[in-house]
C-alpha cells in the first residue's frame, strides 16, 4: 500500500519541482524526490542501490544543484 | 487500482522520463534543464532495477544459513542492480561538470536563459 | 587466457592518471606520452587473438573436469555455453582499429608538442582516457561494459573540446553535454529492453538467444531496444539529428583536438555499428532505418558544407558527410557492403586527420579562418600544400588513393544488393565533396594573395609537415593494396554472416 503513495509523490514532485520559481526550492524538492526513489528501490529488493541512491539523489545531487544557484541567480525569471 | 510493485514501478519509470524529456526540450531556463536532466537519469535507473525484481522474492544477499537452491530460487535478479550503481555515480558525474560549466558561462553572459546564452534554440 | 588484451586498455589509463600528477615537469610528461602512444599500436599488433574472460570464468565448455562433476540436467541443457564473465575477444579487425588508433594520437601528440613550450597534464590525460574507452569499446563483448567507456569517452570529449579554448568552445562543450545526457540514459534504457528480454548482457549469449528461438525474435520489446540503441548511436556518431553539434565541435577545436575528436567519434560509431548488426541485423526494419539516416547524413553533410566561407566549418560538415558513407555500408547488410563500410571507416580516420592538421597549418600561419580574406599561400611553402592536395583528392575518392578503392567498393556492393539508386547516390555526394574542396583549396591556395593578409607566424612547423607525410603515405599504400586491410575485415565478417 505504501508503494503506490510513494510513487505518486514522485511523480508530483517532479512536476512541482519544475514549476518552481525559486530554483533553491526547486533543488530542495528534487532531493526529496531523490529520497523517494531511493525507498522505491528498497522496496525493489535492491538495498544497495537504495543507499548509493538515498547519498546520492538526496544529498549530493541537490547541494550540487544549490551550489551552482548560488554563484548565479536566484530565481528563474 | 491495484496492481502489482513491478509494473508501477515501470510506469513510475516512464513518467519521469517523459517529464525530464520535457524539462530537458523545452523549458528555458538551463538550471531547469539540468534538473530534468536528472530525473531521465532517475527514470532509467528506476526501470532497470524494477526489471530484476521477483514477486514475494528475497534480497539477493546469500546470508550464512541459507541453501544454495533456496537462494537461487527466491532471489531477485541481481545482474540490473550492478548496473545501476554504476549509472548512478556516472549520472551524478557528469551533472557535476554541467553546473560547473553553467557557472562559468554566468559569469561571461549573465543571464541564465538557454536562448540568450547559447545562441540559438536547440534540441 | 591472454593477459596482454587487456593491457591495452590498463596502460593508457594508467599512463593518464600518471600524466595528470605530472602537470607542470615538461620533459617527463613529453617522453612518457609519447612512449605509451607508441606502445599501444605495438601491443595490439603483437597481441594474439583470442578471448579473454576477467576474473578467469571461462563458460563451462571450456572446463571439461568441472564439466564432469555437473548433474546431467545441467549438462543437457544450453547453460554451459553462457559466458559469466566480461569477454574481451581481439581479432584482425580490433586489431587494425587500434593500430591506426594508436598512429593518429602518436602524430596528434607530436604536433602539439611541436606547438607549445609547456605541455598540460589534465589535457594528456583526456587524451589518454579516451584512447583507453575508445579502445575497451571495441574489444568488449559486453554491451553494459561498452556503455561505460562510452559514457567516459563523452565526458573527454567533452574536455578536449572545452581544453581548445577557442572562441565559442565552453557553449558548443555545454550544448554537447546536454545533447549526450539525453542520449546516453536513452541507450541505457535500450540495453535494458534487452536485458529485460534475454537476460544477459553478454553480446554472443544475446545473439545465440534470438538465433536458437530461445526468445521470439520479433517481439516488440526487442524493437524498442532496437529503436533506442539506435538513437544512441545516432548521438554518438554525429548522424543527422545531432550532426550540427557534431560539425560544431569539429570547427571548435584546436587542430590536432579536431584530429583526436573525429577518430574517437568513427571509433565509437564502428563499435556500436557493429554490436548492432549482430544482434538485430535480421530485422528489415534495422535496414531500412539506417539507410535512411545515412543517405541524410551524406546530403545534409555535403550540402552544408557548400555553402560555407570559413574553411574549419567546411571541414567539420565534410568530416560528418562522411560518415554517412560508412552507415551505408552497415546498412545495405551483406558481406561485401559491411567490409566497405569498414575500410571506408579506415580510411577516414587517416584522411581526415590529415585534413584537420594540415588546415591547421593555415590557420598556425594567417590566425584567420575566412576563406575571403586568404589567398596565395602556395607560394609560401609548396610542398605542405601539394600534400594537402592529394589528401582532399584521396577525401573525394580519386585514384589510386584508399578513399577511391573503398568507394568503389561500396558502390560495387550497393549495385550487388540491388540498390542501384544509392550507388548514384553515392557517386554524385563524392563529386560534390570534390568539387568543394577543390573550390577551398583554390581561395585559400591559388587565388592571388589579398593586399592585407598579414602572417602571425612566417615558419611552417616542421613536425606538422612529418605528420601529414606519415598519413598521406599510409593513404598512398593503402590505395595501391587494399587488400592488406580488407582481408581482416572479411575473415571477422565471414564468421557473422
Amino acid at each position: 500500500m505504501i508503494e503506490y503513495v510513494i510513487m505518486v509523490i514522485i511523480v508530483l514532485g517532479a512536476i512541482i519541482t519544475l514549476m518552481q520559481k525559486d530554483l533553491l526550492k526547486a533543488a530542495v524538492v528534487s532531493g526529496i524526490t531523490g529520497l523517494c526513489v531511493a525507498f522505491l528501490y528498497e522496496i525493489l529488493l535492491a538495498p544497495d542501490v537504495a543507499l548509493t541512491q538515498a547519498i546520492v539523489g538526496a544529498a549530493i545531487v541537490p547541494a550540487f544543484i544549490a551550489l551552482a544557484v548560488k554563484k548565479t541567480k536566484r530565481t528563474d525569471d | 487500482m491495484i496492481m502489482d510493485v513491478q509494473l508501477a514501478s515501470l510506469f513510475t519509470s516512464g513518467a519521469l522520463i517523459v517529464i525530464g524529456l520535457y524539462a530537458a526540450i523545452f523549458l528555458d531556463n538551463i538550471i531547469k534543464k539540468i534538473i530534468g536532466l536528472s530525473f531521465i537519469e532517475e527514470g532509467v535507473n528506476l526501470f532497470l532495477v524494477a526489471l530484476g525484481y521477483k514477486l514475494g522474492g528475497i534480497v539477493p544477499i546469500f546470508l550464512p544459513g541459507m541453501t544454495k537452491s533456496s537462494f537461487y530460487a527466491n532471489s531477485a535478479y541481481p545482474l540490473p542492480q550492478a548496473l545501476v550503481l554504476t549509472s548512478i555515480v556516472i549520472g551524478a558525474s557528469t551533472l557535476a561538470v554541467m553546473l560547473a560549466l553553467v557557472m562559468v558561462l554566468y559569469k561571461k553572459h549573465h543571464t541564465l536563459s538557454t536562448k540568450a546564452m547559447l545562441g540559438e534554440d536547440h534540441e | 587466457m591472454n593477459e596482454l588484451i587487456p593491457l591495452i586498455v590498463i596502460i593508457p589509463l594508467i599512463c593518464a592518471l600518471l600524466l595528470n600528477l605530472l602537470h607542470g615537469k615538461n620533459r617527463i610528461s613529453r617522453i612518457m606520452a609519447l612512449i605509451v602512444a607508441i606502445i599501444i599500436p605495438i601491443i595490439a599488433l603483437v597481441a594474439s587473438n583470442g578471448l579473454h574472460f576477467f576474473g578467469g570464468h571461462a563458460p563451462l565448455t571450456f572446463n571439461p573436469s568441472l564439466l564432469e562433476s555437473l548433474p546431467a540436467s545441467l549438462l543437457s541443457s544450453r547453460v554451459i555455453l553462457f559466458h559469466p564473465a566480461i569477454t574481451y575477444s581481439l581479432a584482425g579487425l580490433e586489431k587494425i582499429f587500434i593500430f591506426i588508433l594508436g598512429i593518429v594520437i602518436f602524430l596528434a601528440l607530436f604536433t602539439y608538442f611541436n606547438k607549445y613550450k609547456k605541455v598540460s597534464g589534465p589535457y594528456l590525460f583526456l587524451i589518454f582516457m579516451g584512447t583507453a574507452a575508445v579502445s575497451a569499446m571495441l574489444l568488449s563483448d559486453d554491451i553494459f561494459n561498452m556503455y561505460i567507456f562510452f559514457e567516459i569517452a563523452a565526458l573527454t570529449q567533452t574536455g578536449i573540446i572545452l581544453a581548445s579554448n577557442t572562441e565559442g568552445s565552453t557553449e558548443t562543450a555545454l550544448k554537447y553535454m546536454i545533447l549526450g545526457s539525453i542520449g546516453g540514459p536513452i541507450l541505457l534504457l535500450g540495453i535494458g529492453f534487452v536485458l529485460g528480454v534475454i537476460g544477459s548482457v553478454n553480446i554472443t549469449d544475446i545473439v545465440y538467444a534470438i538465433h536458437t528461438g530461445y526468445v521470439n525474435p520479433y517481439s516488440p520489446a526487442l524493437i524498442i531496444g532496437f529503436a533506442m540503441i539506435f538513437f544512441g548511436w545516432l548521438y554518438a556518431s554525429g548522424l543527422p539529428p545531432f550532426n550540427t553539434i557534431k560539425s560544431l565541435i569539429y570547427s571548435k577545436g584546436t587542430p590536432e583536438s579536431s584530429a583526436i575528436l573525429t577518430t574517437f567519434s568513427v571509433l565509437t560509431m564502428v563499435a556500436f555499428g557493429l554490436v548492432m548488426f549482430r544482434i538485430f541485423g535480421y530485422l528489415s526494419v534495422y535496414k531500412i532505418t539506417i539507410m535512411l539516416f545515412s543517405l541524410l547524413a551524406m546530403v545534409l553533410g555535403v550540402s552544408m558544407a557548400v555553402v560555407q566561407t570559413d574553411y574549419r566549418k567546411m571541414l567539420g560538415f565534410l568530416a560528418v558527410g562522411e560518415l554517412g558513407f560508412i552507415a551505408i555500408g552497415f546498412g545495405i547488410g551483406t558481406k561485401l557492403s559491411m567490409t566497405a563500410g569498414l575500410f571506408q571507416a579506415f580510411n577516414d580516420i587517416v584522411i581526415t586527420s590529415l585534413l584537420f592538421i594540415g588546415f591547421g597549418i593555415v590557420y598556425y600561419l594567417t590566425g584567420t579562418s575566412d576563406t575571403r580574406k586568404l589567398g596565395g599561400l602556395i607560394s609560401l611553402n609548396p610542398k605542405v600544400s601539394i600534400m594537402i592536395l592529394l589528401g582532399g583528392l584521396a577525401l573525394a575518392g580519386v585514384p589510386p588513393f584508399n578513399g577511391f578503392q573503398s568507394k568503389l567498393m561500396l558502390v560495387q556492393s550497393a549495385l550487388n544488393a540491388g540498390f542501384p539508386e544509392i550507388a548514384i547516390i553515392i557517386v554524385l555526394v563524392s563529386i560534390v565533396v570534390f568539387m568543394t574542396f577543390v573550390k577551398a583549396f583554390h581561395s585559400i591556395y591559388l587565388k592571388p594573395k589579398p593586399k592585407d593578409l598579414g602572417f602571425v607566424h612566417k615558419e611552417v612547423p616542421s613536425l606538422a609537415i612529418v605528420s601529414i607525410a606519415i598519413l598521406l603515405i599510409i593513404c598512398l599504400v593503402i590505395g595501391l593494396d587494399p587488400n592488406l586491410i580488407t582481408y581482416s575485415f572479411g575473415q571477422y565478417l565471414g564468421g557473422l554472416i
